[in-house]
């Protein structure tokens, strides 16, 4: 990676330019360290629970914390604004809280514009960032049921029905606006068309698949002389073996549901609701989309970090070393553009695993207590985290700041910061 | 202010990124068709080489472009996908000769992360489907039905994340691909996959091959009956099969390109990234492969693609240097070369930098750009406008008319220029020493004015005069014959050919005269209700010497009408509105058509197509050349004709395409222009102009004139001084001769005339010239060039140290004046009051020029400002600083000279990534960002309060398709001062792709205006493969698309002048405005560049 170069390489034409960008971006994202140049001074007394960027300009940093105040910092400018409640032209943001509301307030005015009583603490709210024509937050209590919202109404559109137990965590599909993915503290992910009724796909632990998509088809006329010659490697022969065991020599079990969301809109919703079949085993506490769109990570209180894919519904059983995860609260990771590294608050420390080989190739340590929250900055490739300790930190780029602190020459000296 | 603006193409795209041969035009054509990212062009192999059908834009960047047939065709079908994910199906209508939409359709995903190694586009050989790889994990499969149509597309999920290369097998019972890929590990496999098309999923393919050369990039299906594919890596090329595999060590290199040369696929060309040309051949027993052979054939420009079109004639296209037409021999030249380039399309791409220079100082621009890479490198001239390169020129004043003649009828040279005064008729010839001098034709009468000559049949010449009409003999140059105007009344106007002679007198007599061995013949005689203005009987059907139709030219009624020969009946007659006379007619015919040109006296120039079997007259359309009246004559030019309209600005009319063009010729003001091709001048003009009379030879006639100046290195900055009227450049050389490959880098000096090095200074080992200016410094006389530079070390993430390097010119030589370390690679420098501004790394920094004790100067740090992920590009203007950042789009900075110190003022929080700034105004700021798309920002030093101040509101959005390497202030026309168009700013820019481009900031009256007609244009002007003009131009990246504000696309407006006049009449009835006035309009535009 030589960045002189790639830019030589970009104005001959030699590179495209989207690859250019690419490639600066995940080095920037491999060069992530605790950012001596900006600095977010939290002005939380509890816990950070969630944070997340604006997603209009990726300027305005939103915080909750568990004193029950919200903050907001603008990124861009951190040295000169700290305060709570700058006001913002981007106009909602949602709160749930364990008062059981979910509140709507106005940016700028910072009154409560709707609210809505839930039935107990509100674990989780999610909006869909691709919908055009629903205003739906989606929420996950204490209680089985999960509500949609409907800011337009301030009613609860309808509830889904189908978790045993408490809700953790909730969001929304990147591919569809109406495709709604939840997890319980009964350890299960379910898949729902809000559209129709029931969930459509529960994802189930012991269905699995070796790599980025289910198994490839054997030749059907040669498949036991392929089958014979070609066990090559190990890997293979596991799949196979898989695949002959899952069901008289037809389609294996990956496959049944790999029609994806189209045509399972058609199956009664009642039968999957039945579905008891679980993710995790104890509670699934967060859920992400990959960019994508194609992959769904999810992680539980078993300390489990699951890949999955969401056409059919498998485990791809990439193994992360996530040793310990906290189990009590929800907690929010975030991948970056690429869907290439998934940062995961593991109790203190947030480690950056490669999405398919599971290695934490980084871990980024600075929060002296539990990291509750994780946010990816996609425009700065910035990592902004919170935790229990109340303090929300900054990682940014390395190279940059080296280079900042290396300024020795006097006549040099910069006064950005004066 | 500079918020609305309009972006036109000067030069279009010359960058080759794909071509192909197939059947498209009939299926008895044999046609190349070359993609040039956002154009198509359609040519047809004839016995003389290639011949243009069409060239096509495309509303969208071409990412995949395939000939196929489908079932049950007698000719190829065209697949195009673009880009932005839109596909459409082409064929060719016979009848139309135009490109007809057969599907379209759009393969865009929601899901899916976009390729990083760019978009693939296969069809299967036996037509069964389309596949595309356009999203990492999904290849997508278009089938095709029984009858060829496309079905509904569906995905199969890729296991393979990094895929190099995917292609179709021949010759399998079911669709089967075979996938080049890397693995996480760097390691290089093919796998193959047979498409399911039931099942809408993969089954295993027949066979696999892992741990290939890790340079592995490309795959070559071989067609039936060997099937199987070549896999061509950096140091062996394998071919692989369901049951063969054979392998060859290869000289280290890079395959860019490859055409297969035999349909049953056994000799394949490769073309690698030196520019060596190689020929594969597989040798087989039967259906069997047993072995590989590789043969260096030549050099060529550096392929992007290789088209083998027949008998051994190839197509080069290349995307770093000039496109080639190749014959390869069958037996090697001296240097063991089997290469013969036949012809070379010039390709300016990848312009990395320009400058905008006024050589002749004339006030015309030209651009001298840095063109091409590797040994392709180039510097490339452009200039607009037809050049004329004087060989001789006499002082001669009151020119009033001139005609060259020849001393015999078969002489191939002309001998006699006829030069006509008020009251005189002088006669030039050349001599023996190849002078021209004073002659006399005893026949000719030299003692008045001279209205026409012309060489006559039978070595005969004719001259009319207001009094008579003469025979002359070209040999004895004796008076043979003569024709007497009745007396009271004498010729106005007159014109001939070789065997006609029209004549008006006063009082609307109009007299044709047939010249035969020795006599002049009144044949026929009419009387016309008016005067005559002007008269011609160019013949333009199938005998040269004879017209069957006479234009002429009427005063009072302001008509131009069509006589015929030699009966004098009136065939047409056609009123041309207005007040203004028409001063001169011409009849001349371009490609096979006929026009009717008709000069008026204000500088108008109507021309309408002809029928010459009927004298039907259509297609009237209406330009302005000039103010003052027009003289038309025809010349010819390499063997072609062209009109050259004589006025205040001089222009060449000639035809591309079936479209007449309009050139301007760089010459202030021409009089009269006879064509005079003589052995000393041959192919040569004589042009009468501001009392001189010049012999001189004209450019070749097109639009913008470009000429090369090949370096053999890449150029990748330039700049020019005025002052010592030299250019420097910096330049690096790539030496690939050893093992390692290895880089030089250089700043040289070029004379401005003869683009000759005449310094050079060599920058150390892994010191890369980064940016270059000449300036000067308060206090200082002298001016300097300034080198930034960067040390790339191979450890390096990013440069760490950097040098500035200040150079003056003395004596012809650069000499290192200064040089100051930087703590970072030099990206940009600008001269800034009296100051040096450069971007180092994260950080501006501002350098003041001091004076040391010792007399010698150095650069001192003065003031710096932080902020920026890289500080790519920087303008300044007065104390502002305008930032283009690597990925943080445009801020804009304030010297304080008071605190000296540099203050951040204002930012756009957008994500742009840029490529280019430029500062349009003092509150508009240009931009153009890494997904091809141009923006405006404006200062907001209103706004209430500092959050508002602090940011630079987006003004306008526009998707160019074209990535833009530098902005520059310019023109590449001469700025007439009377003009409308000499008021609007422009800025010229240039683009990988080879194009320049003008971005005018108009007025907002004018823009409001053009706007309109613009959408009026969308909707009349279908795009090609039903592509929508809107959607390509909307801003696109990938965060956002939002339609297209604030700016104009320049060259749909223009396109207007070349609709047929249905079409006009429909715009201009949606406009409520004439045709006349909007053609006047858009022809204004034009003038821009």
């Amino acid at each position: 990676m030589d960045t002189w170069k790639n830019i030589r390489d970009r104005e001959s034409g030699k590179s495209r330019p989207q690859s250019f960008a690419n490639r600066i971006k995940s080095n920037r994202i491999s060069h992530l360290q605790l950012s001596n140049h900006k600095e977010l001074i939290s002005p939380h007394k509890g816990a950070i629970n969630s944070l997340q960027i604006d997603l209009t300009e990726g300027r305005y940093l939103l915080s909750s914390a568990s004193d029950a105040s919200v903050a907001v910092f603008d990124v861009q400018r951190p040295s000169e604004c700290n305060a709570i409640w700058y006001p913002i032209d981007t106009g909602l943001f949602v709160t749930g809280s364990y008062d059981h509301y979910v509140n709507v307030w106005d940016t700028n005015t910072t009154q409560v514009v709707v609210n809505f009583k839930m039935p107990g603490k509100v674990y989780k709210t999610a909006m869909s960032t691709l919908s055009t024509s629903h205003m739906l937050i989606a929420v996950g209590t204490e209680d089985v049921q999960v509500r949609l919202c409907d800011i337009a109404s301030g009613a609860f559109a309808h509830t889904l029905s189908g978790h045993r137990d408490g809700v953790m965590t909730v969001e929304w599909s990147a591919s569809s606006e109406w495709v709604l993915i939840t997890g319980g503290c009964d350890g299960a992910i379910r898949f729902w068309d809000i559209r129709r009724a029931g969930c459509f796909q529960v994802l189930n632990q012991s269905r699995t698949q070796l790599g980025r998509r289910p198994p490839i088809l054997k030749r059907s006329s040669i498949t036991k002389l392929y089958y014979s010659q070609e066990s090559s490697t190990k890997v293979r022969a596991a799949q196979k073996k898989f695949v002959n065991g899952s069901g008289s020599g037809q389609l294996p079990i990956g496959r049944l549901s790999s029609r994806g969301p189209m045509k399972q809109k058609l199956h009664p919703g009642m039968i999957s609701t039945q579905d008891r079949a679980t993710a995790h085993y104890g509670a699934v506490t967060g859920l992400k989309v990959t960019e994508d769109g194609m992959y769904l990570l999810s992680a539980g209180s078993d300390s489990r970090l699951r890949l999955w894919d969401i056409e059919s519904g498998c485990d791809t059983l990439v193994n992360f070393e996530t040793v310990r995860l906290q189990t009590s609260k929800p907690i929010q990771f975030a991948t970056t553009q690429d869907s290439a590294v998934v940062f995961v608050p593991c109790m203190r420390v947030v480690k950056a695993f490669d999405m398919w080989s599971g290695n934490a190739h980084t871990i980024l340590r600075g929060h002296y207590e539990s990291v509750n929250a994780c946010w990816f900055n996609l425009h700065d490739q910035e990592l902004y985290t919170g935790g229990n300790d109340r303090q929300i930190l900054v990682w940014s780029p390395a190279r940059l700041i080296a280079d900042e602190m290396g300024e020795g020459d006097p006549d040099d000296q910069d006064n950005w910061s004066n | 202010m500079s918020t609305w603006n309009y972006v036109v193409t000067a030069h279009k795209p010359t960058n080759v990124t794909h071509s192909c041969v197939g059947n498209f035009t009939s299926p008895q054509d044999l046609n190349l068709i070359v993609a040039k990212c956002t154009r198509i062009e359609i040519h047809l192999l004839t016995a003389h080489g290639l011949q243009s059908i069409l060239d096509v834009p495309l509303y969208g960047r071409i990412a995949t472009l395939e000939l196929f047939r489908p079932h049950g065709e007698a000719q190829d079908f065209l697949f195009i996908a673009t880009e932005r994910y839109k596909f459409c199906v082409l064929q060719w209508d016979t009848e139309t000769s135009e490109l007809v939409t057969r599907s379209m359709g759009d393969v865009s995903d929601r899901i899916g992360r976009p390729t990083d190694n760019g978009q693939i586009g296969i069809i299967d050989p036996d037509c069964r489907l389309i596949g595309l790889h356009l999203y990492d994990g999904l290849f997508k499969v278009i089938p095709f039905d029984n009858k060829g149509q496309l079905k509904e597309a569906f995905n199969i999920r890729l296991e393979e994340l990094q895929v190099l290369d995917i292609k179709f097998l021949y010759g399998c019972p079911k669709p089967t691909i075979v996938v080049l890929y890397q693995d996480n590990k760097d390691a290089r496999h093919v796998k193959t996959y047979e498409v399911a098309l039931k099942d809408k999923d993969f089954v295993e393919g027949p066979w696999s091959h892992n741990n290939l050369d890790n340079g592995a990039d490309l795959l070559i299906p071989v067609p039936s009956p060997l099937c199987g594919v070549l896999i061509i890596g950096e140091e062996n090329i394998v071919y692989c099969s369901a049951d063969g595999f054979k392998a060859i060590p290869i000289r280290p290199s890079i395959t860019k390109a490859y055409g297969r040369v035999d349909p049953d696929g056994s000799r394949y060309l490769l073309g690698d990234h030196t520019g060596s040309l190689s020929l594969l051949v597989i040798t087989h027993e039967k259906e069997k492969v047993t072995a590989l052979k590789i043969e260096p054939l030549g050099e060529t420009s550096i392929a992007s693609t290789i088209s083998y079109l027949d008998n051994a004639f190839v197509y080069i296209g290349s995307s770093y240097g000039d496109s080639q037409l190749i014959k390869l021999n069958l037996q090697p030249d001296a240097k063991g070369c089997y290469v013969e380039v036949l012809e070379r399309y010039v390709n300016l791409g990848p312009i990395v930098d320009f400058c905008v220079v006024d050589l002749e100082r004339q006030g015309q621009g030209q651009v001298v750009t840095c063109s091409g890479a590797y040994k392709d490198g180039s510097l490339r001239v452009v200039r607009n406008g037809i050049g004329i390169n004087e060989q001789a020129s006499v002082e001669l004043q009151g020119i009033k008319g001139m005609w060259s003649l020849r001393s015999s009828t078969d002489d191939p040279f002309d001998t006699f220029l006829v030069v006509s005064f008020i009251s005189e008729t002088r006669i030039l010839a050349m001599n023996l020493e190849d002078e021209l001098e004073e002659t006399e034709i005893e026949g000719f009468c030299s003692q008045v004015q001279t209205l026409f000559c012309h060489d006559a049949v039978h070595n005969q010449l004719v001259q009319v005069t207001s009094n008579s009409a003469r025979l002359v003999s070209s040999t004895t140059r004796e008076l043979l014959n003569e024709w007497n105007a009745p007396s009271g009344f004498s010729v106005n106007v007159a014109t001939a050919n070789a065997t006609q002679v029209l004549l008006a007198t006063g009082g609307g007599h109009l007299v044709y005269l047939e010249i035969g061995e020795g006599v002049l013949q009144e044949v026929k005689h009419a009387q016309l209700e008016f005067e005559i203005s002007c008269l011609d009987i160019n013949p333009i059907g199938e005998n040269p010497n004879q017209s069957h139709l006479a234009a002429v030219g009427m005063w009072t009624d302001i008509s131009v009408r069509l006589f015929s020969l030699p009966d004098l009946n009136l065939i047409t007659k056609e009123h041309l509105g207005g007040e203004i006379i028409p001063r001169s007619v011409l009849l001349c015919a371009f490609e096979g058509i006929s026009y009717l040109l008709c000069a008026l006296g204000d500088g108008h120039l109507l021309n309408f197509m002809l029928n010459t079997s009927t004298g039907e007259l259509t297609d009237r359309k209406k330009v302005s050349l000039g103010t003052q009246p027009i003289t038309l004559r025809t010349f010819s030019s390499k063997s072609t004709t062209h009109v050259f309209a004589a006025s205040d600005r001089p222009t060449v009319i000639y035809s591309s395409n079936k479209k007449l063009l309009y050139s301007n010729v760089n010459l202030k003001e021409v009089s009269h222009m006879c064509p005079f091709n003589s052995a000393a001048f041959p192919d040569s003009l004589a042009i009468a102009k501001e009392g001189e009379l010049t012999i001189g030879t004209i450019d070749d006639i097109q639009k913008l004139h470009i000429r090369s100046i090949p370096l053999g290195e890449h150029a990748r900055r330039i700049c020019h001084q005025e002052q010592t009227r030299t250019f420097a450049i910096c330049s690096l050389k790539y030496n690939s001769s050893s093992a390692e490959e290895s880089e030089m880098h250089f700043v040289r000096l070029l004379d401005d005339q003869t683009f000759d090095f005449i310094s050079v200074y060599s920058l150390d080992t892994y010191e890369y010239g980064c940016f270059i200016i000449s300036c000067s410094f308060s206090d200082d006389n002298n001016v300097y060039y300034c080198v930034g530079t960067a040390y790339v070390l191979p450890e390096e993430n990013e440069p760490t140290k950097g040098r500035i390097l200040v150079f003056s010119v003395e004596e012809g030589k650069l000499q290192l004046i200064a040089e100051k370390e930087t703590k970072g690679a030099v990206y940009c420098l600008n001269a800034f009051n009296g100051k040096l501004l450069a971007a180092i790394n994260q950080k501006i920094q501002l350098y003041k020029w001091v004076l040391r004790e010792d007399g010698t100067h150095e650069l001192q740090s003065e003031c710096g400002h932080h902020g920026h992920i890289l500080a790519l590009y920087v303008q300044t203007r007065g104390d502002f600083i305008v930032v283009g950042d690597l990925m943080k789009s445009i801020s804009l900075l304030m010297y304080k000279h008071e605190e000296g110190a540099i203050e951040e003022r204002a930012r756009d929080y957008n994500a742009n990534w840029m490529s280019a700034v430029e500062i349009l105004d003092d509150d508009i700021y240009l931009g153009a960002e890494n997904s091809f798309n141009l923006f405006t920002v404006r200062k907001n030093s209103e706004g209430a309060t500092d959050e508002e101040r602090g940011r630079l509101e987006v003004a306008g959005e526009y998707h160019l398709g074209e990535f833009v390497n530098r902005f520059r202030h310019g023109s590449l026309v001469m700025r007439l001062p009377d003009s409308d168009v000499g008021q609007i700013p422009t800025v010229i820019f240039g683009t990988i792709n080879g194009v320049i481009g003008v971005i005018a900031s108009l007025p907002h009256e004018q823009y409001v205006f053009l706007e309109k007609l613009q959408s009026s244009l969308r909707k009349v002007i279908k795009g090609v493969g039903g592509l929508s003009h809107e959607q390509w131009r909307s801003f696109n990246n990938e965060k956002k698309t939002v339609e297209a504000r604030n700016f104009l696309d320049g060259d749909l407006i223009e396109s207007f002048l070349d609709l047929n006049r249905n079409k006009m009449d429909e715009i201009s009835k949606a406009m409520d405005v004439s045709v006349e006035e909007l053609a006047k309009r858009v022809e204004e535009l034009t003038r821009l560049h």
